[in-house]
């Protein structure tokens, strides 16, 4: 019962939130979208700060950077006046949806929400299994190779090195999702 | 190459997934289904390995990076669709726990990275590889590459055109940081890494996988 009405807060969440999300994709008004920030910010007062910190690490360098380089070269490359306001407005649009986004699914549970379509969470599972196997292999592979080396590896030894080894970590990745892909099937999936 | 959340308005998203939607209906139940038993865990893996390469970054000249795509072996090795289906379920993942890309461009990028460059691949193969082997896979992954880079500098162009308010970086800025890199450096390392990646797959022999 719990879990079932969990699964369905979840869904309600994912539909607000992507009706949401779109809804602010289509503001261009600087002060429209500084009223957007400050409703999410009230709506999701809660656990922002986590939100917060992704924003600023994952998408405000991409954002900021991209603009003010466009910017920088249509002022001084292009000898253009380009106004600031629409590349502010970029800015402050990728970051204010990406919050809503970090903070609807710290609230959501995923996979619960995803149930009535098995095949897709099947390969949801192995995939995040397999993303974090293989995160740790290369992760290991580079760390093996650093300590076997009297310098830092440079692009070469990488690939010399990962000639070696990417075969049987590749093989090994794939024996564990099949493992985890049986194992879910003879669970119903 | 991602395009971000917020960089293209309704007008383009929307649409982006009604052509989207029933190409990954089609793509699920033909190639993710009951049948799928022996595949799925193969696809998984190159899923996933698509996933890690594509957090790989290439600097290059100027201070900024390029990355692989890595799907392109998908295409070769089972088809366009299933490329798609599992590029796109890479992105939705990518947009969700690390804010690249985002959910109203899922269509686009999808269509771009996931569709258009795998099937431009997929040809490329199709039409060489009998003759061509390792030249083949070199060209698809190169090939691949360049579409989808050009696809999504297109779109960027398009947004900009639809309305300078909104996007204001002109086509030929977009265009030029996108494919300049990505024709000199990135598809040259997707290249080789489509011909590395097949050549070991070959040597594998894994359940599941024809080669």
């Amino acid at each position: 019962m719990g879990s079932s009405s969990d699964a369905r807060r979840s869904r309600a969440w994912l539909a607000a939130w992507v009706v949401a999300v779109f809804g602010l994709s289509a503001l261009t008004d600087l002060r429209t979208l500084g009223i957007a920030c400050a409703a999410a910010a009230l709506i999701f007062w809660r656990g922002s700060w986590r939100a917060v910190r992704k924003v600023l690490l994952s998408v405000l360098p991409i954002t900021l950077g991209l603009s003010l380089a466009s910017w920088a070269w249509l002022r001084f490359g292009l000898k253009t006046g380009p106004s600031v306001q629409p590349f502010l407005a970029l800015g402050l649009r990728a970051a204010l949806i990406a919050f809503v986004t970090f903070s609807v699914l710290a609230r959501v549970n995923l996979l619960r929400a995803l149930a009535p379509w098995p095949s897709l969470v099947r390969l949801l599972c192995l995939a995040l299994a397999q993303i974090h196997a293989l995160r740790l292999l290369a992760t290991e592979s580079l760390l093996g190779l650093r300590s076997r080396m009297p310098r830092k590896p440079g692009a070469i030894d990488l690939v010399r090195g990962a000639g070696g080894i990417t075969g049987a970590l590749f093989g090994l990745a794939t024996r564990n999702a099949r493992d985890i892909s049986d194992a879910m099937r003879s669970r119903g999936f | 190459m991602h395009v971000p959340d917020g960089f293209l308005s309704p007008q383009i998203t929307i649409p982006a997934y009604a052509v989207a939607a029933p190409l990954w209906a089609v793509g699920v139940r033909r190639y993710f289904g009951r049948g799928a038993v022996e595949s799925l865990p193969v696809v998984g893996s190159l899923t996933a390995l698509a996933f890690v390469i594509q957090t790989i970054m290439i600097p290059v000249p100027g201070g900024t990076s390029t990355h692989l795509v890595g799907v392109a072996l998908l295409a070769i090795l089972y088809h366009p669709l299933v490329a798609f289906v599992c590029e796109s379920l890479v992105l939705l993942l990518q947009a969700v726990f690390f804010g690249a890309g985002g959910v109203t461009v899922l269509g686009v990028n999808a269509l771009a990275m996931g569709l258009l460059g795998p099937a431009a691949a997929w040809l490329v193969y199709r039409l060489l590889g009998r003759v061509w082997g390792r030249g083949a896979a070199f060209l698809a992954g190169y090939v691949g590459l360049q579409v989808s880079t050009v696809a999504v500098a297109a779109v960027l162009g398009l947004q900009h055109h639809l309305s300078e308010r909104y996007f204001p970086i002109p086509f030929s800025v977009s265009f030029a940081a996108m494919v300049i890199p990505s024709a000199t450096v990135t598809g040259v390392v997707e290249g080789l890494y489509t011909v590395f990646a097949l050549s070991l797959l070959r040597k594998a022999k894994l359940r599941g996988l024809e080669l």
